[in-house]
C-alpha cells in the first residue's frame, strides 16, 4: 500500500449512504488504484467527536476523508443554503448536478476553500414525520421536530412548530424519549432509524420536496495535494459530478421502499392538496427573503446566487 | 496563597451552579410552558375556548424554542466551572488497594507524579481549547436557533479551563513541595 | 510496531497506571492521548482532536441528566427527604436481614426504569441511599457494592441508550427490544436481592437490622414522605406519559426538591452552597472519566483492536456454542476497559452477522433479540467486575473511607448473581423471548 485513506462520517456501515454510495466509491478507487489506494472506513463516529466535528477533523488532518452534511455547522457554509430553501427542489439527481455546478463555480474559492470537495449532492424531498397528524399549516402549531439545518429550522418557525437540532443519529432516541414529537427527513434514512415504528404519521408536499439538505464528501487539501498525478486522476474519476448526480439519485431512488414500509404498517401518509399547499408557500416565503437579506449583510449577493441555484435546478431537471 | 485558591475554585464551582440552577429554571419554565399549551391544544379545550392555543402561542407561552441548544451549550459551562473544584478536593475516582502500603517517600513520589500529569493535562485541555475557540472564530460557527456564535461558549467554558489549569499548578506545586520534604 | 500491538499494549499499561493510582480519567487520556502519537508518529492529531472534542464530550443533552439528577439527591439530602424515604422503607424491610439494602436495589431499579445510563443510576443513588446504609449500620463494602451493582439496572430496564443503539446497529425493532429486557431485568434485581440475602447470611455483622415494627407505625412512617413520593411520581409518570423527556424530568425533579427543601425549611444559603459543591465535585469526577473514556476508546478505534479481535473469535471454525460464549468473553474484557456505547458500535457490526450466520434453532428476529440482551448483561457485568469497573470506581470515590478492596470483596457476590443469569438465559432464551 503506498497511500491508507481514513474516511469518518456519522451512520453505521450498513446505512444506505455508506452501503451503497461511499463504500461502491471507496471500493472503485481501491481497485482502480491497484490497491495503491486503501480507504480506512470509520462508521458511526467510531474515531470519537460529534457529526458538527467532521469538517474540524478533515482539516486538522485527524482523518483525510469525511462524509458529513452543511448543515451541521450552521453559518459555516452560508452558500450551500441556497438548496436547502424551503420547497427548492423536485428531483435529487438534477438537483445534484446543480449543487456541484454552483460549488464549482461560486463556492469553491469560498464556503470550500479549506478543502478538496470530491462530492456534492442532496437527498430526495423531504417529509415531515410525526407523532400527530399534520394536515393543514395549523397543525404545525407547537409541533417539536427535528430539524437537519438552519434553513429548516426557520421553515418549521414560520410554519408554527417549535424546531429542534440535532443530527441523524439523535434522532431515534429522542424520539422513544419524547425529546421530539417527530422529525424532517427524507425518507430513504427512515427504516434504518426505526422512524416508522416511532411515528405514526408522514405528510408530503405536492410535487417537491419540504426541503432537501446538502452533503458533502470532502477530502483533506494537503492530503489530495499530496499524492502522485495518477492517483489523484483515479480519486477525480470517481468522483465530482456525475458521482454527486449519481449519490442524488441512488437515495432518491432509495424513498420509494420506505415509504412502501409505512404504508404497510398501516400508517398515515398525507399530500397537501394544492390549495393547502399555495398557504404553506405563503408562509414560508418570508425564510427565503430572511435568507437573501443575511447573505447580503455577509456581503454575498445572496439573490444573484438564489437566482443561478433556480437557473441551475431547471437546467438540470430531469 | 491556599485558601486563595480554594476560593476561586469554590467561586468557579458556585458560578457553574448558578448557570445549572440556571437550566434547570429555564427546563422547568419550558416543560410548564408545553404542558398548558398541550392542554389548550386538546379536542375538548379547542372546542369550548376556541382561540385559546392561538392565543397562548401569540403570548409567547409554550416550550422554550432554544431550551435543547442552551443546555448543550450551559452543561458544558457547568462541567468546566466543576472542574477546579474537583481538582482542590481532590475528588478525582482512583483505585487506592495496590499503594496502601507503600513507604511514605514512595507514597509523595507517586502522588506527586499524577499531580504533575494532571496539571498537563489541563494545560492542555485549555490551550486546546483556546485553539478550538480561535477555529469557531474564523469559521463563523452558530447554533441552529438563537445562532449564538458558538465562540462565546468556547470563551466561557475557556475561563473555567484556565482556572482549572491554575489550580492544578498550585496542587502540583504543593505536591512536589511534600515530596521535597519526604526525601529530604 | 504494529498498530495491533499497540492498541494491546495498551491494556496492560492502563491496567498499571490505574493500578498505581492514577485518576482514572487521567489514565484512560495519558493511554488515549499517547498511544494516538506513538501510533500517528506525532502529536498532531491529538492536539487537532482535543481543539473541539473536550467541549463536544462535555456539551451534551443527554448527558446533561448527571448533574440536575444529582442535584436533585443533594436537595433531597438537605431537606431531610432521603432520610425519611429510607426510614419509610426501613419501616417496612428494615427488620428483615438486608432488606434495606434490597430496597436500595429496588430503588435502582425504579431509577433505572427512568434513566438511560448506568453512571447516573450509581451516582445519584448512591448518593441518595449511601449515607443511609450505613446510619443503618451497612458495612461499607455492602453497601458501596450494592449501589454499585444496582447502577447496572439503569442500562437493562428500558428505556435503555444502549438498547436502541443495538436496535440501530442490528435493524431490530427497538419496542421488541425493550419487552425483551424486562423480564431479565426484573431477574436481575432479584438476583441482586437473592446476593444480599446470601452474603448477609454469611456475613452477618455486614448488615445491621431493626425490630419490626406494628402495621400502624409502618403506615405512620409513610406519613412525613409524601411530598417526596409526589415529586419522585411527577418525575417518573412524566417520563412514561411523554409529558417530558429525562433530562426535563431531572429538571423537575431538581427544582421540585428544591422547593420541598425550601419550605420545610431545610434549606439555607449555606445547605445550597453545599449542595452545588459536592454536586460540582462528583459531576466533574464522572464527567473526567467520560472524557478519559472517549479519549481512549478513539485510540482503540484507530488502532482497530475491537475489530480485528472481533474477526480473530469469528475466524476459528468452533462451533455455535463455542462462538457465543467466546463472544461473550470478549465483551466481559473489553467491559473492564471501554464504555458500553463504544464497545457496541466497534463491535456489533462485525458480531451480530456473524451470530446471525450460526444456527441456534430459533428464528433470526428471535435471535437477534436474544443475543442483543445478552450483550447488554455482559457489557454492564463489565461495569462492576473487580478490579476495574467504572460503577465501582464512581461509588468508591464518593466514599473516601470504605477501602475499594472491601467493595471489591462484596461485590463478587453481585458478579456471581450476573453470571448465572447470564448461563440461565443463554440456556433458556425463552426467558428473553416471552414477552414477544
Ligand atoms: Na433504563
Ligand atoms: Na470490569
Amino acid at each position: 500500500q503506498e497511500v491508507v485513506l481514513k474516511l469518518h462520517q456519522f451512520l453505521p456501515a450498513q446505512s444506505f449512504v455508506p452501503a451503497n454510495i461511499l463504500d461502491p466509491w471507496a471500493d472503485r478507487i481501491e481497485a482502480e488504484s491497484q490497491g495503491r489506494i486503501r480507504i480506512e472506513r470509520f462508521p458511526a463516529m467510531q474515531l470519537g467527536g460529534k457529526p458538527a466535528d467532521l469538517v474540524d477533523q478533515m482539516q486538522d488532518g485527524v482523518v483525510d476523508i469525511v462524509w458529513t452534511l452543511p448543515g451541521y455547522t450552521p453559518g459555516r457554509f452560508p452558500r450551500t443554503e441556497v438548496f436547502e430553501l424551503p420547497f427548492m427542489v423536485r428531483d435529487a439527481e438534477g438537483a445534484s448536478r446543480a449543487f456541484w455546478q454552483l460549488a464549482q463555480s461560486d463556492m469553491r474559492d469560498a464556503d470550500f476553500k479549506d478543502m478538496h470537495l470530491l462530492g456534492a449532492w442532496v437527498h430526495g424531498p423531504g417529509v415531515i414525520h410525526s407523532a400527530r397528524p399534520v394536515a393543514r399549516l395549523e397543525d404545525m402549531a407547537g409541533l417539536k421536530l427535528r430539524a437537519p439545518s438552519r434553513a429548516t429550522t426557520r421553515l418549521l418557525e414560520q410554519l408554527g412548530a417549535v424546531a429542534v437540532g440535532m443530527p441523524v443519529p439523535a434522532v431515534p432516541e429522542a424520539m422513544s424519549k419524547g425529546v421530539i414529537d417527530g422529525a424532517l427527513l427524507p425518507w430513504e434514512v427512515t427504516s434504518s432509524i426505526k422512524v416508522q415504528e416511532l411515528v405514526g404519521h408522514h405528510t408530503e408536499f405536492p410535487g417537491r420536496g419540504v426541503y432537501v439538505a446538502t452533503f458533502i464528501l470532502a477530502m483533506n487539501k494537503d492530503v489530495y495535494e499530496g499524492l502522485p498525478q495518477d492517483l489523484r486522476a483515479v480519486i477525480d474519476a470517481a468522483s465530482g459530478e456525475g458521482f454527486s448526480a449519481q449519490a442524488g439519485r441512488l437515495q432518491q431512488g432509495a424513498d420509494a421502499p420506505q415509504r412502501q414500509v409505512a404504508a404497510d404498517r398501516g400508517n398515515a401518509i398525507v399530500t397537501l392538496d394544492a390549495a393547502e399547499a399555495a398557504r404553506w408557500e405563503t408562509a414560508a416565503a418570508p425564510v427565503t427573503a430572511a435568507w437573501v437579506a443575511e447573505l447580503e449583510a455577509a456581503g454575498i449577493d445572496g439573490q444573484a446566487l438564489l437566482d443561478k441555484a433556480r437557473g441551475l435546478l431547471a437546467q438540470n431537471a430531469n | 496563597m491556599d485558601r486563595l485558591i480554594r476560593q476561586i475554585a469554590r467561586l468557579s464551582a458556585l458560578a457553574g451552579g448558578v448557570v445549572l440552577l440556571a437550566l434547570v429554571g429555564m427546563i422547568c419554565a419550558s416543560v410548564l410552558g408545553n404542558a398548558t399549551l398541550k392542554l389548550a391544544q386538546m379536542a375538548w379545550v379547542q372546542s369550548t375556548l376556541p382561540g385559546l392555543a392561538e392565543g397562548m402561542r401569540a403570548a409567547g407561552i409554550g416550550p422554550i424554542r432554544a431550551s435543547y441548544e442552551l443546555v448543550e451549550i450551559g452543561v458544558a459551562f457547568v462541567i468546566f466551572a466543576f472542574l477546579p473544584w474537583v481538582q482542590i478536593t481532590r475528588g478525582h475516582a482512583m483505585v487506592e488497594v495496590f499503594t496502601a502500603r507503600l513507604p511514605a517517600r514512595a507514597d509523595a513520589a507517586l502522588a506527586a507524579l499524577w499531580e504533575v500529569l494532571m496539571a498537563a493535562a489541563m494545560v492542555l485541555i485549555a490551550w486546546r481549547l483556546y485553539a478550538g475557540m480561535l477555529g469557531k472564530v474564523k469559521n463563523a460557527e452558530t447554533t441552529f436557533l438563537m445562532q449564538i456564535p458558538l465562540w462565546w461558549a468556547y470563551a466561557a467554558c475557556l475561563v473555567a479551563a484556565c482556572l482549572a489549569a491554575l489550580v492544578t499548578l498550585w496542587a502540583t506545586v504543593a505536591a512536589l513541595r511534600r515530596a521535597a520534604r519526604a526525601w529530604a | 510496531m504494529s498498530d495491533l500491538g499497540l492498541g494491546f499494549l495498551s491494556f496492560p499499561v492502563l491496567l498499571a497506571l490505574i493500578f498505581a493510582r492514577a485518576p482514572i480519567g487521567l489514565a484512560m487520556l495519558i493511554c488515549g492521548a499517547g498511544g494516538l502519537t506513538l501510533l500517528t508518529g506525532s502529536p498532531n492529531i491529538v492536539l487537532a482532536k482535543l481543539k473541539t472534542e473536550t467541549f463536544s464530550t462535555f456539551s451534551n443533552y443527554n448527558l446533561s441528566i448527571i448533574p440536575m439528577f444529582l442535584l436533585m439527591g443533594q436537595f433531597a439530602t438537605l431537606g431531610g427527604m432521603s432520610r425519611a424515604l429510607f426510614r419509610a422503607a426501613g419501616a417496612f424491610v428494615g427488620h428483615l436481614k438486608g432488606g434495606l439494602a434490597m430496597a436500595a436495589v429496588g430503588a435502582c431499579a425504579g431509577f433505572g426504569a427512568i434513566c438511560g445510563s448506568s453512571l447516573a443510576t450509581a451516582a445519584t443513588m448512591g448518593q441518595v441511599a449511601l449515607p443511609e446504609l450505613r446510619r443503618a449500620g451497612y458495612s461499607g463494602g455492602l453497601s458501596t457494592a450494592t449501589l454499585a451493582a444496582g447502577g447496572t439496572l439503569g442500562i437493562l430496564i428500558p428505556p435503555s441508550v444502549v438498547l436502541v443503539i443495538y436496535a440501530i446497529l442490528a435493524e431490530q425493532n427497538i419496542a421488541k427490544l425493550f419487552l425483551a429486557a424486562f423480564v431479565p431485568g426484573i431477574l436481575a434485581a432479584l438476583g441482586y436481592a437473592l446476593a444480599i440475602a446470601l452474603y448477609v447470611r454469611r456475613h452477618p455483622e455486614a448488615a445491621g437490622s431493626a425490630p419490626a415494627l406494628p402495621l400502624r407505625a409502618r403506615f405512620a412512617a409513610l406519613l412525613p414522605v409524601w411530598p417526596v413520593i409526589v415529586v419522585f411520581g411527577l418525575v417518573v409518570g412524566g417520563i412514561y406519559g411523554g409529558w417530558f423527556t429525562p433530562t426535563e424530568g431531572a429538571a423537575v425533579g431538581a427544582a421540585g426538591t428544591g422547593l420541598i427543601a425550601w419550605a420545610t425549611g431545610g434549606m439555607s444559603w449555606r445547605g445550597v452552597q453545599d449542595a452545588i459543591l459536592e454536586t460540582a465535585r462528583t459531576s466533574a469526577m464522572i464527567f473526567f472519566i467520560i472524557l478519559g473514556a472517549a479519549s481512549y476508546n478513539s485510540f482503540l478505534a484507530f488502532t482497530r483492536v475491537p475489530q480485528e479481535l472481533s474477526s480473530f473469535v469469528v475466524g476459528q471454525g468452533f462451533s455455535p456454542w463455542a462462538v457465543l460464549w467466546l463472544i461473550l468473553l470478549v465483551y466481559l474484557i473489553l467491559g473492564c476497559l471501554m464504555d458500553s456505547l463504544s464497545m457496541i458500535l466497534l463491535t456489533i457490526p462485525i458480531f451480530f452477522p456473524v451470530i446471525m450466520g450460526l444456527d441456534f434453532g430459533m428464528t433470526p428476529e428471535a435471535t437477534a433479540i436474544w443475543f442483543g440482551i445478552l450483550v447488554l448483561i455482559v457489557v454492564e457485568v463489565g461495569l462492576i467486575t473487580p478490579p476495574v469497573g467504572m460503577n465501582l470506581f464512581v461509588i468508591a470515590a464518593m466514599n473516601r473511607d470504605v477501602p475499594i478492596s472491601a467493595t471489591y470483596g462484596a461485590v463478587l457476590w453481585f458478579v456471581a448473581a450476573d453470571l448465572i443469569r447470564v448461563a440461565l438465559l443463554v440456556a433458556f432464551p425463552a426467558i428473553v423471548l416471552v414477552l414477544i
